[in-house]
């Protein structure tokens, strides 16, 4: 238990920012650039916390909070999720609707920071990731409640690992489903462009405009949690040498977890941003193959001897 | 005669004196004065029955044709009396500074007081009483003073209208539970609760008519989708205190009234549990996605309601489908996660009723696209409205959470006994998760809209804090909502009596059902402990931080006026929906590259099922005068008319002397 412990709190600490910088990476080779280094975001972030922050004198205590809350929120959830395959550092029955619940506390803490500003960008930004957050959310519910009656289980971890039982057609649907549900979340295309320069085609990132100093750096340090718990959570339902745990189910979960982040990169170079209005039936997608993996996982708990 | 209904007559003396005295101020004093003894009174002899003691029972003879009265305080009569007297008390204590404006310029309230007297005296006969004329009594004087307190502004046409489109609605409810109360009559010959319960728990036609006439009724009291219509116009009108009392405590009656005649009524069938389900649900959906649009705040307020019952509904169809399955775990999580989000209605509905009654005193508006940057004139109530608005979106480290959590164990448990079934289930689940999305979405709008960013109109003015009686009450429900989300045997142990009275309850099965609780709590509590570290630690750092202008993003003659309303904010998400949500649209849009005239656009949502209702009823009308028109003009329809008006008289003497 303690050496679970040890190595969650330890890939925790390295690989979110390890995974930001990969991706950035990977985009740069697509274009045929070098780009920057790996650790180039950790760098970012660690520049940033020694800076002092500026803030607009429009905004109240709350603006200078909400950074903090969503960096917790985003620790929060990656407690219950296996980061390395196995074990999660906490779990309980029902964890994944804490986890739902409190990316949506940290969504709301961003959103009222951006609303807080009085910069109609970041209102408007603000609106985009409401409005996606209310069809995503579904198919969270839907995803873990398929995986949950296919394990039998009620808690994530054991909902997400990998069983050689057959039920491929349910894993592949929970795993799109999930992949869309990251690209959302942590911002990706072709739901969000990260590295855009124009406000008006930004979701995420027109938010955090008037962040700065440590804040920003509290910010972009959650957003890089999130992705690394999203791509542990499809690394967890791929990795066939997770139940065995050790080094290797350890390894392979991490490698996993970088693929997806390469996979991510690569989508985003290949493909562009879908225009705004029809981000919502992108999300449907994700619905439609959430409510599949549900019947699926039905059909699959009475077949099942 | 047990102490708590020595309240009745001191609740009466009360409101008598309350009219009678001629200074507001002493009015107010009797006014609390009595409801703070009869609070006292019922709280002492609730205990018994709420901790897991016996039921007080008492009979009271009358004159005929009632002959007895049974008066039945059980667990669930006490835990609903537990709290909606404080409740009254404190919302009383609010109207005395809400209203302290127009005491000031001469209206006397001393009816006002008596009439808040007379709905804490009708929660005592509501929730004790065993016998359906005094029930039908006590159901009349709630519906009546709520009425005559929503018209407090009464020479606003506008205000009377909404207090008479209530009152039509409360009463087209109260005709639909006297024919369930008669059909019920005429089957057992009885009053008494107790034998519609002997009649209802045997099988027959006629049972399943009466469950769905019970439900309509008590759906049309709390205002349940589609019977929710008179509500937004409601709660808009009325003062705050009497909108908060009203959709936090008294339409709870609705759902009392549900559950007592579900006891009586012992275990369903399965179509009732997927009726209330799925209505549960639709309520929750429909009322959610109504919040986004609005732009009155009070408006916003009422449609959450709509939605709130709903998620309750959906625990108590849970709680119905465990019951007729005999699936005991099903049965509990349901019942308690609907009960227990009752109550936790009531806390942050209150809080945000009055948070939105402070906004209204300082800045005599509450129209969202004209608020803004209120957060520093008013800190407080910023403070307290954000604490409703994170609890009202069921948001962790606050109550709501756990109530929801325990609906959501219910429904994602895989339990039921088919595949099929389990798959609504989680379908519902996920309904459910959507409503707490949008309603998180509507809860960052209302409050960021309105107290976040620069103020969007000069022309608002922005007074100063709410007096303490304004605060105490805010400060009580807040304290409750964070208290009751850390802390869940608070809540758990007003619930835990109630779900006795359910023959499938034994105490370890729920110790069981509930463990996975514990978690949750354990993470809320971590998670609130850090937010408040962080959050003193950044709000000390930030004080001497540098400030300078919000980005621009380059555009240097940014005005207040350009930030982001509340109806931008919602267009993206309402075009999603908007087969459910009509949008009315205004515009004209400036024509040429040097325009001559401005552009207008005006948006407005109307509420659907309304304007539908308002289409027939003006339809229906016609159709009549054009009908009546031509009685006197024909004589074959005169004869026609007659005919009939002669078979139907002839039908009631047949069967009266029969």
């Amino acid at each position: 238990m303690t050496v679970s412990w040890f190595e969650n709190w330890l890939s925790l600490l390295f690989m979110p920012l390890l995974l930001t910088g990969l991706v950035n990476r990977v985009k740069s080779l697509w274009s045929g650039r070098r780009g920057p280094p790996l650790l180039q975001p950790a760098y970012d972030v660690l520049k940033l916390l020694r800076k002092s922050p500026v803030y607009s004198a429009t905004t109240t205590p709350l603006f200078r909070i909400a950074p903090w809350v969503f960096l917790a929120t985003a620790c929060a959830s990656a407690l219950v999720v296996p980061l390395c395959g196995l074990r999660p550092i906490a779990s309980f029955p029902f964890d994944f609707v804490w986890f739902a619940y409190v990316w949506a506390l940290g969504r709301v803490a961003i959103v009222l920071a951006a609303l807080d500003t009085g910069s109609a960008f970041e209102g408007m930004g603000a609106a985009r990731e409401s409005t996606f957050s209310t069809v995503l959310e579904p198919v969270l519910f839907l995803v873990a409640a398929a995986l949950c009656s296919r394990a039998g289980t009620h808690t994530l971890h054991v909902a997400l690992r990998f069983e050689a039982d057959g039920a491929v057609l349910l894993r592949v649907c929970a795993v799109l489903a999930l992949l869309i549900v990251l690209q959302v979340e942590a911002s990706r295309m072709p739901v969000d462009d990260p590295s855009t320069h124009l406000e008006l085609t930004m979701v995420h990132e027109v938010m955090v405009l008037d962040h700065s100093g440590a804040d920003l750096a509290a910010i972009q340090l959650g957003a890089a949690i999130k992705l690394f718990v999203g791509t542990s959570m499809i690394a967890a339902l791929l990795n066939p040498w997770a139940a065995a745990g050790g080094a290797l189910g350890l390894a392979a979960n991490l490698a996993l977890s970088a693929l997806v982040a390469v996979l991510l990169g690569t989508i985003e170079s290949l493909v562009a941003r879908l225009k705004l209005r029809s981000v919502p039936n992108y999300i449907g997608i994700a619905l439609g193959l959430g409510a599949m993996a549900l019947l699926l996982g039905a059909w699959g708990a009475v077949s099942a001897p | 005669m047990p102490s708590f209904l020595l309240s009745v007559p001191l609740l009466v003396v009360g409101a008598l004196l309350a009219v009678g005295l001629r200074s507001n101020r002493a009015s107010a004093v009797v006014a609390l004065a009595t409801q703070a003894g009869a609070c006292l009174l019922v709280l002492l002899s609730v205990g018994p029955p709420l901790f897991g003691g016996g039921a007080i029972e008492l009979l009271w003879p009358w004159p005929p044709p009632i002959t007895t009265i049974p008066f039945r305080v059980d667990a669930l009569g006490a835990f609903f009396l537990s709290w909606s007297l404080p409740m009254t008390l404190l919302g009383t204590l609010y109207a005395v500074g809400y209203l302290r404006p127009s005491f000031a310029s001469g209206r006397q309230g001393g009816t006002h007081f008596a009439l808040l007297n007379l709905v804490a005296l009708s929660f005592v006969l509501i929730y004790s009483v065993q016998n359906a004329l005094v029930f039908l009594l006590g159901w009349e004087v709630a519906a009546v003073a709520a009425w005559l307190l929503v018209i407090w502004e009464y020479r606003s046409q506008k205000i009377r209208f909404a207090g008479f489109n209530y009152l039509v609605s409360t009463h087209v409810g109260l005709f639909v539970l006297v024919a369930a109360f008669m059909l019920l009559h005429s089957k057992t010959a009885s009053m008494d609760f107790a034998s519609f319960g002997s009649f209802l728990q045997r099988p027959s036609p006629a049972r399943g008519t009466i469950f769905l006439l019970l439900g309509v009724a008590f759906a049309l009291k709390s205002a349940f989708f589609p019977f929710h219509t008179w509500l937004p116009r409601a709660h808009a009108a009325a003062p705050a205190h009497v909108s908060a009392l009203m959709s936090g405590v008294i339409h709870k009656a609705g759902l009392f009234g549900f559950l007592r005649f579900t006891l009586l009524m012992g275990r369903p069938e399965e179509w009732m549990g997927w009726t209330v389900l799925i209505f549960g649900l639709l309520s929750a959906f429909f009322g959610v996605l109504y919040t986004s649009t609005q732009r009155d705040l009070k408006r916003l307020l009422g449609y959450s309601s709509t939605e709130n019952v709903g998620i309750a509904a959906l625990g108590f169809g849970l709680g119905y489908l465990g019951w007729s399955w005999g699936v005991p775990a099903l049965g509990l999580l349901g019942f308690a996660g609907g009960l227990w989000h009752v109550l936790n209605h009531a806390i942050f509905k209150c809080l945000l009723f009055y948070a939105a009654g402070a906004v209204y005193r300082a800045a005599h508006s509450v129209d969202l696209e004209r608020l803004g940057g209120l957060a520093k004139r008013l800190p407080r109530t910023a403070a307290l409205f954000l604490i409703g608005t994170l609890a009202g979106s069921a948001l962790p480290p606050f109550n709501t959470l756990l109530s929801e959590f325990i609906i959501y164990m219910g429904l994602l448990s895989g339990q039921g006994p088919s595949p099929e079934a389990n798959v609504v289930l989680v379908v519902a689940a996920a309904g459910l998760a959507f409503v707490g999305a949008v309603s998180a979405l509507s809860g960052a709008r209302a409050f960021g809209i309105s107290f976040l960013g620069q103020p969007r109109d000069d022309r608002v003015p922005v007074g100063a804090e709410p007096p303490g009686s304004m605060l105490v009450p805010m400060l009580c429900h807040a304290g409750l909502a964070l208290a009751c989300g850390l802390a869940p045997q608070l809540g758990l142990n007003m619930v835990r009596s109630s779900l006795g009275l359910f023959p499938f309850f034994t105490p370890l099965e729920l110790e069981r059902v509930l463990a996975p609780l514990a978690g949750l709590v354990y993470a809320s509590r971590l998670l609130a402990l850090f937010l408040l570290v962080a959050g003193l630690v950044r709000w000390r750092q930030g004080l001497a931080a540098r400030r300078g202008p919000t980005w621009g993003c380059g555009y240097q003659a940014g005005s207040p006026r350009m930030q982001y309303t509340g109806s931008s904010f919602s267009e993206h998400f309402s075009r999603i929906f908007d087969s459910c949500m009509p949008a009315l649209r205004r515009e004209r849009i400036a024509s040429e590259i040097f325009p001559q005239q401005p552009g207008q656009l005006a948006t407005h949502h109307a509420d659907a099922v309304e304007q539908r209702i308002f289409e027939v009823l003006a339809r229906g009308e016609d159709a009549v005068t054009e009908v009546s028109e031509r009685i006197p003009g024909q004589p074959r329809f005169a004869f026609a008319a007659g005919l009939c008006a002669l078979l139907i008289i002839g039908a009631i003497a047949w069967e009266s002397f029969r």
